[in-house]
């Protein structure tokens, strides 16, 4: 009940930062237009252009409900259902935009697996919502969760796909999934991406519920003897 | 015909009205909107909060003889609270009951707001003994309410974190808002209300669970003299229902109007 209230409100909260949404909504399409000459290419770093707008996103919703929180737990509310509403509402907020490029790429691309890029973008886009959580969890102060963010983003574009630290970077997952896409490579590209994307999404996914359990966490006193004066 | 009447009978027996006389006081609440041509509704407010206000009215003895404090709701014993070397306080020591306004007075920076948290659970204390009714509203000194949101929207977030069905909350919410002289809009974010209306709807949230304890910190900033005049006397009303309220306060004239004062400034904590 909770997290479907708070999923609601942050989305309509979302929803009215228009300019800022407007820009978070056009920053993929750069990234696509960039390198639209080349399929693979286009399609990987849109995926890491939206992966970019949802995290950031999420980071500055996490952000600016940082006073709500605490009172939302004394009121009675669980760390679960804050944490987890706000979730749904950014994962969500991240599907439809993965959506809306999705046929954009459909339209302007020829590609065979074309549901596999579906698939890089749908993932891409849910563990953005929790990992832009995570940063913002860890660094609470906007500007540094920004900073936070662009610098793994440009890791992420900058690095060898395949070595060493690209894997460890969030977002591998795409580029495997990418390559299986659009390349033609083998299933074990496939189960590498989804198998990565799994355990990124529930990396965040804990570590952030874990982060505010404990920062939202509440003293427990006990009720006073009942004593009348 | 709206339902009214029956929620508000409904509330009434489980309130502990017999039946017979929660009919009654139906029928006889429905005829006293129906003489003003006003849905009840409109005219009282929610059935559930009527209800409550009706059945303490009925229970309070007289308005001439003070009623008699309740049972504890905030107990602290020898409180403590050390950043790193720093001691902010030590030993404070303060008991409120139901029926009971505290005020928590000293000079900046003495540890006012940081003792308020500890009563709510917010912040850790680093000694002492604390025991406190489970039900709290906490009111902060600015900030605690999201920016995009409208005052309707608060009121649905937070009566879902008490487990309010959205429209109750959202009644009850403009109930309360109506007793500090607001109106809240459908339309405007939060944003875009002044200081003074934020902190109403601070206290409205703070107040919109039906809490047992009331924590307040200097929430009425921002207020005109009106608004000022309208909190002290909602302050009573929550005296009077039987409530206790803890309010941090540098306005040394309103100290007449609570029962206890606990200076944190110079001897760093003990109740008067």
């Amino acid at each position: 009940m909770t997290a479907l209230t708070v999923a609601g409100l942050s989305a309509r909260e979302v929803g009215r930062r228009r300019t800022a949404l407007l820009l978070v909504i056009s920053l993929p399409l750069w990234f696509y237009l960039v390198r639209r000459d080349l399929t693979g290419q286009s399609t990987r770093m849109l995926t890491l252009g939206i992966a970019w707008a949802v995290s950031t996103l999420t980071l500055f919703v996490v952000n600016a409900a940082r006073g709500v929180d605490p009172r939302l737990r004394l009121s009675g509310a669980s760390v679960a259902g804050i944490i987890g509403g706000r979730l749904i509402a950014m994962s969500g907020f991240g599907l439809l935009l993965a959506g809306g490029y999705l046929i954009l790429v459909g339209v302007d691309q020829d590609i065979d697996r074309f549901w596999a890029i579906g698939l890089m973008m749908g993932i891409t886009a849910l563990i953005a919502a929790p990992f832009g959580s995570l940063v913002g969890a860890l660094l609470p102060r906007e500007l540094e969760g920004a900073l936070a963010l662009l610098s793994v983003c440009a890791v992420q574009m900058l690095a060898d796909p395949a070595g060493t630290i690209a894997k460890f970077m969030p977002f591998w997952s795409a580029r495997e999934i990418g390559t299986y896409a659009v390349d033609g490579g083998g299933t074990d590209l496939l189960w590498r991406g989804l198998a990565h994307a799994g355990a990124v999404w529930l990396l965040c996914t804990g570590g952030t519920l874990a982060v505010f359990a404990y920062r939202l966490r509440l003293a427990r006193y006990p009720e006073p003897v009942l004593e009348r004066a | 015909m709206s339902d009214w009447p029956l929620r508000f009978e409904a509330e009434l027996v489980r309130l502990g009205v017999q039946p017979e006389r929660a009919r009654q006081l139906g029928a006889e609440t429905t005829a006293q909107a129906g003489e003003h041509a006003a849905d009840p509704d409109r005219f009282f407010g929610p059935a559930h909060l009527y209800a409550r206000h009706l059945v303490a009215e009925l229970q309070s003895p007289t308005a001439a003889v003070p009623s008699l404090p309740g049972p504890v709701m905030l107990r602290l014993a020898g409180v403590s609270k050390r950043y790193r070397r720093r001691e902010v306080f030590s030993g404070v020591d303060l008991t409120v009951r139901g029926g009971e306004v505290a005020a928590i007075v000293g000079a900046n920076g003495c540890g006012k707001s940081t003792l308020l948290r500890i009563c709510a659970g917010l912040t850790r204390p680093t000694g002492g003994d604390i025991r406190r009714a489970r039900r709290v509203g906490f009111v902060p000194q600015d900030g605690g309410t999201a920016g995009w949101l409208t005052a309707e929207e608060h009121f649905t977030l937070f009566g879902a974190a008490a487990g309010m069905a959205p429209r109750k909350a959202r009644s009850t919410g403009t109930h309360l808002a109506s007793r500090l002289a607001w109106r809240p809009g459908h339309r405007q974010p939060v944003q875009e209300l002044s200081g003074g209306t934020r902190q109403k709807l601070n206290l409205v949230l703070g107040e919109l669970h039906g809490p047992d304890l009331l924590l307040l910190d200097e929430p009425y900033q921002g207020f005109d003299q009106g608004s000022y005049l309208d909190f002290w006397r909602q302050v009573r009303e929550w005296r009077d229902a039987g409530r206790a309220v803890v309010v941090v306060t540098h306005l040394l004239h309103e100290l007449e109007n609570v029962d206890h004062v606990l200076d944190l400034g110079a001897h760093g904590g003990g109740d008067r």
